[in-house]
């Protein structure tokens, strides 16, 4: 996996997240918060991309997998012939921001749905978000037909 | 979800699309940020002087895993970062590091110590070694000596904020 971190995790990040998104969706629009999540996409997990453009989606899911436990949340891993399903039943971060009564911006979630259609662009796989309400969605990597 | 201990390379990455739009877009970010740490620090630097930057910023080490030296005088508390986790991050990254990276890091704690009655002075040695010095004074002219022999100081606003680019005074 490309980013390992180990030691002590600092989830105040997620409140700056939260600040960020609120502060490019407010002053420059969702257009250009969506573009800077699909470049983070495209250059800072670009060997995540590399990996699903070679036809291997198990980095994709180690780095799911790994932040998720790292920061406590709550989920199952369901595999198929043709998919592989994480259905998150407590994300960290919404979970973080709740339980200090800080509102979720109402693009937060576009870290994670627009982030993960981007991973999925132009590679043999389709990365979907199904949100279900602020501390659950479904993320599924899909082979293309 | 961007994990925690990946906002840094988001955050780098936002700091390039808006110095792209242009330097006062990237400084409109930082002030923005500095007002944050502001309402969140202000008084509790104010009220604890010296000792209370010395106590936050030994939490910070711990909880963002960084390696510091902490020094605490009589007229200025010394933070010497040695590995700096953000920066480290930034350059351990697929994507290519925002070259006024580290401005960042004064760019909030300048509004901080100024709306504490404290000045910090900045050096940052290097631009792409994960090491540098802050420190904040209670003297504003011992904090501009230490600037004026800084090997890299930090100056992350070309511009003045914009109430005291019309002469007003800050509340």
């Amino acid at each position: 996996m490309r980013y390992h971190e180990t030691g002590d995790v600092h989830l105040d990040f997620h409140r700056s997240m939260n600040g960020t998104i609120a502060y490019l969706r407010e002053r420059y629009g969702i257009e250009m918060l969506d573009e800077l999540l699909r470049r983070t996409a495209r250059e800072v997990y670009r060997s995540i991309r590399d990996d699903l453009m070679a036809g291997n989606p198990e980095h994709l899911l180690e780095h799911w997998t790994y932040f998720l436990t790292r920061e406590g949340g709550e989920f199952t891993v369901d595999r198929s012939d043709n998919e592989i399903r994480v259905t998150v039943d407590r994300c960290p971060a919404a979970d973080y921001l709740l339980k200090r009564e800080i509102p979720l911006d109402p693009a937060f979630r576009r870290q994670t749905t627009v982030l993960n259609e981007a991973l999925g662009e132009g590679t043999p796989f389709e990365v979907t978000t199904e949100v279900i309400d602020d501390l659950r969605y479904v993320q599924t990597i899909r082979r293309r037909q | 979800m961007i994990p925690s201990d990946h906002f840094v390379r988001f955050y780098n990455e936002v700091f390039k699309a808006l110095e792209l739009l242009g330097r006062d877009h990237l400084e409109a970010y930082w002030r923005e940020i500095g007002d944050l740490q502001t309402v969140e620090l202000a008084d509790r630097f104010q009220a604890g002087g010296l000792e209370a930057c010395r106590d936050y910023w030994a939490q910070i080490v711990q909880e963002e895993n960084c390696q510091a030296d902490l020094k605490l005088t009589e007229d200025y508390f010394e933070f010497r970062m040695l590995q700096c986790p953000s920066l480290s991050k930034a350059m351990d990254n697929d994507a290519s590091p925002c070259e006024h990276y580290c401005d960042h890091c004064m760019a909030w704690v300048e509004p901080v110590a100024e709306a504490s009655g404290l000045h910090a002075a900045y050096d940052i040695e290097s631009r792409s070694e994960p090491h540098c010095v802050m420190r904040i004074y209670k003297d504003h002219e011992k904090a501009q000596a230490y600037e004026n022999q800084a090997k890299l100081p930090a100056k992350p606003y070309t511009q003045p904020a914009p109430e005291d680019a019309s002469g007003g005074e800050k509340s």
